[in-house]
């Protein structure tokens, strides 16, 4: 029994010296943050939606504010802080929340919480196999927990909170565990990082994620303006050019530069700058190597991580080579990439129209995740959505997605999970589109689905008759929901 | 409530888990029957309908015993045992590791026996055993239909069928007891009754081609070859089992006026197949759409809604548009389900009235409703190739075309081809690849078009840079169309300055490989992967 104490007194010591912040000095600058959370019910989109949330960690960047992960505080109706030593809890909330890189700047309305706090300062990247500690309020017990590890490889990754965002981020062998998020990650007595993610114990050991500093900068700097303007994106996609066949065949020299821009998406800022076919030589005056790399400050990085670090209004400049011809192109972020419905979306009421039973509602990643669609069709039109430019036509992919059961609806089973192409004749683009039609005054209207030969025909006199019945016996309160567009 | 919201942890642990299978290694490792892509709405096909498990409790076993009183003469099943080996998909220049099968199989008249097709499905070697397990003589398929799963066999030698009772066809109604055979080790007949329950057209085990099918409920014991086993009504052959689902005790069964369509069909070479009429159809139940395509509601009348006609099918050809309401063919009414009134089974799907009651180059009358007027076309139906689609549904007995182009693997797109992703192939191959084979009627219509498609690269030094392409379609080589495999060597006939371009609908759009290098590299390619061959063209 003794000895055993003697080895934890050790151990503590052991970290006591090694990260010289002293973790009393450290308990000044860090939170438990409490968030009573409702998570939209995409199925039944007219309720207020289920209550959820949880607990994460906060640190505190400046006199009056805190930084956390935004699924921390997700969808958040009531967002409670806590401080070590203090029995009270001060009501946050958030100031500016940040999905695209998981990020969040909570205020404290009480000013008293900031009476003995101590501001974390942001420090750079750590190199690989340094040590760092992480801090916070993670499961198995109440109060303060450190973990202690090294920089695992620093890589650019895919933030899981959204889905559809990769940034730079730091892979690290200390222990992180649920309630660890929005937690610092300090070497030196400075913030290196924010734990943020990680594989559950089935898939890998000991790899956990922190958001490193240049994201967190990042997040700071685009909101100086009082607004989060999000990353901008290129919005092309490169193939390599290692082939030598390849370098050949568009007439460049054996030296492993550049890559070739296989894509550029209309909607996106490089559109009619860049073509499909341009060779990109460099970025920023920085040389691009064949396989995409780019040399910035020391690391070798994707090209993509150039434009990370710019901001709305700012400009990249390429060094191209098209049909051959050295030509230089300056591209100006004038706004960040507008089709997101494949991303995860938080804080939105879902949209939807309820006609004659008929539930309409576009396509999102979070629909997909309330119903589990079992389509090939709904798959497609939501993989290939930017790749194959579906949002041209469709800026809304608009799924009827459930029948409330009324006599007008009973032989509509078939169209379940159709995705509409037109009404009367007329491409439904929009949700706004779809309501606007069902609008008109028209004896019927016919609605057109992808893929399915059938019209699907209501009379306007049957849903005229029909519309308050189904809202009565369903209770629901409004019709539609159009918000977001 | 959630205790914690690190939720990004269940939520990363898929991608890279995924990323880490092999993209060209489907789940599939068993031997599957070539139908094995069943929705989740069949029971599963299990490779073989035997059940398996605990012998039966005397109670439970419905075993009259065996007919064994007329054995005097020899019984008029045996057995039939089949090594199959198909050709694998994802590495198209060789076949998967052989399996076997055993069933029973119904000796017809003219020394014959009938099996389903799926049993015999890229079969490499037949044998017909004994009932009682003696005699095994070498055998061949006379002729196989895949679409309605039946195949007839001869014995290599002719004596082994002496003395072998043939059995006669009857057909069997909803509420009759059935039979179905299996053997005992002895050579004994197995009987085990069950009750038909239901006779409707459904779907067979090649996706495209429903056709009529009993439903029994009978608790089949375990036994030895149960691949495939006759269903016996009063000692004629009412139908064979081509699946047996072991949980709700349910068998389907091709049923006998499929098998005496069949063998009417046989016995007029060429054989001819089932017909269809190429086009697809809704129900027309809603009154809404019966008023507003001016058709009387009330139920009276009845008629189907024509969704989506074949280019160059039965009905293109006899001018029927989609849009029009079909209400009678050949005489019988339609009606709104799409079902006429079937003198032995009642209700049913005028897919039976056309391609079971009718055979492929008969001409149909159907009456039709265009645009308020009734009109009457002629449609002369007849069976549609697997080889005239451009996803073709099924490849079975033959060897997979591919293209080994310096590393890069080329071939034709075909269900047979996604369906190397297991029962779960709808869900589990490219949905690009599922998608375009769902939507094919919509998306190519010219004849003779198949997808090509990259299905994976074989690392090699002509392919450097492109090792982890996959899954790609290919429109064009040295700016020539490819419209199928074959099209592959004449546009690399038109290289220049040595490099072949090879263009995707996809990322990449297009890359290069240098002409000279693929040939100085083809010998190493071929002894590095052991490839037999580098291209398969027919």
């Amino acid at each position: 029994m003794i000895a055993r104490i003697r080895r934890i007194l050790f151990a503590l010591l052991l970290l006591t010296v090694a990260a010289s912040a002293a973790p009393n000095e450290v308990r000044k600058s860090l939170a438990r943050i409490s968030n009573s959370a409702q998570e939209p019910n995409y199925r039944i989109p007219w309720l207020p939606g289920r209550g959820g949330g949880g607990s994460g960690t906060g640190w505190v960047v400046s006199k009056d504010r805190l930084v956390t992960n935004a699924h921390v505080v997700s969808n958040a109706r009531f967002l409670t802080i806590e401080k070590e030593n203090d029995p009270k809890k001060y009501i946050a909330t958030v100031e500016h929340i940040a999905h695209d890189c998981d990020l969040a700047l909570l205020k404290v309305d009480d000013p008293a919480f900031f009476h003995d706090t101590k501001p974390l300062e942001l420090g750079g990247i750590p190199e690989i196999e340094s040590s760092v500690s992480v801090y916070g309020y993670p499961i198995g017990g109440e109060r303060l927990s450190v973990t202690r590890g090294v920089v695992s490889r620093v890589d650019f990754r895919p933030y899981s909170h959204s889905v559809v965002d990769s940034h730079l981020c730091i892979q690290i062998d200390a222990a992180i565990n649920p309630g660890n998020s929005g937690g610092p990650v300090l070497q030196d007595s400075k913030v290196v990082g924010v734990a943020f993610q990680g594989y559950s114990g089935d898939v890998a050991q000991n790899v956990g994620y922190m958001i490193p500093t240049p994201v967190i900068k990042h997040f700071l700097q685009d909101i100086k303006d009082g607004h989060y303007d999000r990353y901008m994106d290129l919005s092309i996609n490169t193939f390599n050019l290692l082939n030598p066949a390849h370098r050949k065949a568009l007439g460049l020299q054996d030296d492993d530069r550049g890559i070739v821009v296989s894509s550029v998406q209309e909607a996106g800022v490089c559109a009619g700058l860049l073509k499909e076919g341009d060779v990109i030589m460099a970025i920023d005056t920085l040389p691009v190597a064949s396989d995409g790399m780019v040399e910035l400050e020391g690391e070798r990085v994707q090209m993509a991580e150039v434009a990370e670090r710019k901001y709305l209004g700012d400009t990249v400049n390429f060094s191209i080579l098209r049909d051959g011809k050295p030509i230089d192109v300056a591209v100006k972020f004038t706004r960040a990439w507008p089709h997101a419905m494949q991303a995860n979306t938080y804080e939105q009421q879902p949209e939807y129209v309820l006609f004659g039973g008929l539930l309409f509602q576009p396509l999102s990643r979070n629909l997909m995740g309330a119903y589990q669609f079992v389509n090939p069709r709904i798959d497609y039109f939501f993989d290939t959505y930017i790749t194959k430019a579906v949002y041209k036509d469709h800026p809304d992919l608009i799924i009827l997605t459930a029948l409330l059961p009324d006599p007008i609806n009973t032989y509509f089973s078939e169209f379940r999970e159709g995705i509409v192409d037109e009404i009367n004749g007329k491409k439904v683009k929009t949700l706004r589109d779809l309501s606007e039609a069902f609008e008109e005054k028209t004896d019927f209207y016919v609605v057109k689905f992808i893929g399915i030969g059938r019209p699907l025909v209501l009379e306007r006199a049957a849903v005229d008759a029909a519309r308050q019945r189904i809202k009565k016996r369903y209770n629901v309160p409004e019709e539609q929901n159009l918000t977001a567009s | 409530m959630r205790t914690s919201l690190f939720v990004c942890i269940s939520v990363l642990t898929a991608a890279p888990l995924l990323a880490q299978t092999p993209v060209a290694a489907p789940a599939a490792v068993e031997p599957q029957p070539p139908g094995s892509g069943a929705p989740s709405d069949l029971p599963p096909p299990g490779g073989a309908p035997a059940p398996t498990g605990a012998q039966p409790a005397p109670n439970q076993a419905l075993v009259v015993p065996p007919v064994a009183a007329k054995l005097d003469k020899k019984p008029s099943v045996l057995r039939v045992n089949v090594t199959n080996q198909p050709w694998d998909f994802m590495r198209p220049w060789g076949k998967r590791p052989p399996y076997s099968r055993r069933a029973v199989g119904a000796v017809l008249p003219g020394n014959r026996v009938l099996v389903t097709g799926e049993l015999v499905a890229n079969a490499n070697y037949l044998e017909l055993e004994a009932a009682d397990g003696g005699l095994k003589v070498p055998a061949s398929i006379e002729v196989v239909d895949y679409e309605a799963n039946l195949a007839i066999l001869k014995a290599d030698d002719p004596k082994f069928m002496d003395g072998f009772e043939p059995m006669e066809f009857t057909s069997a109604s909803v509420g009759d007891t059935v039979s179905i055979w299996q053997l005992e080790n002895t050579g004994t007949v197995l009987v085990t009754n069950g009750s038909l329950t239901t006779a409707e057209v459904s779907r067979y085990p090649i996706d495209d081609s429903p056709l009529l099918v009993y439903r029994a409920t009978a608790s089949l014991q375990f036994r030895d070859s149960s691949f495939t086993l006759p269903v016996v009504k009063e000692n004629k052959l009412a139908g064979i089992i081509m699946r047996y689902d072991n949980a709700t005790k349910s068998a389907e069964i091709v049923p006998s006026p499929v098998i005496e369509h069949f063998l009417k069909d046989v016995a007029k070479p060429p054989y001819r197949g089932f017909a269809r009429i190429g086009l697809s159809f809704s129900n027309t139940r809603d009154p809404q759409l019966r008023r507003y395509i001016g058709l009387k509601a009330g139920g009276t009348v009845g008629g189907v809604y024509v969704t989506d006609v074949l280019k160059d099918g039965p009905s293109d050809r006899a001018g029927i548009e989609s849009g029009d309401v079909i209400l009678k063919i050949d005489g019988e009414a339609v009606d709104q389900d799409g079902n006429y009134s079937d003198p032995a089974y009642g209700k049913l799907s005028i897919m039976h009235l056309i391609g079971t009651r009718h055979f492929a180059g008969d001409t149909l009358k159907f009456s039709i409703l265009r645009k308020g007027e009734v009109k009457e076309v002629e449609v002369r139906i007849a069976r549609r190739a697997p080889e005239s689609y451009a996803i073709e549904p099924y490849v079975i007995d033959k060897a997979p075309r591919f293209y080994v182009l310096g590393g890069l693997v080329l071939q034709e797109l075909s269900r047979q081809f996604l369906k190397e992703w297991g029962a779960d192939w709808v869900k589990k191959a490219p949905e690009e690849f599922v998608f375009m084979d769902r939507q094919q009627g919509d998306l190519f219509k010219e004849p003779g078009k198949k997808i090509v498609i990259l299905s994976g690269v074989l690392p090699s030094s002509a392919t450097v840079g492109y090792e982890e392409l996959h899954q790609l379609v290919v429109t064009k080589i040295n700016g020539m169309s490819i419209d199928k495999l074959a099209d592959v060597p004449a546009a690399l006939a038109q290289v220049t300055n040595g490099l072949h371009k090879i263009e995707f609908d996809g990322e990449p759009s297009s890359i290069y490989l240098d002409a000279a290098a693929i040939t100085a590299g083809d010998p190493a390619l071929m002894s590095n992967y052991r490839l037999p061959l580098l291209k398969r063209l027919d």
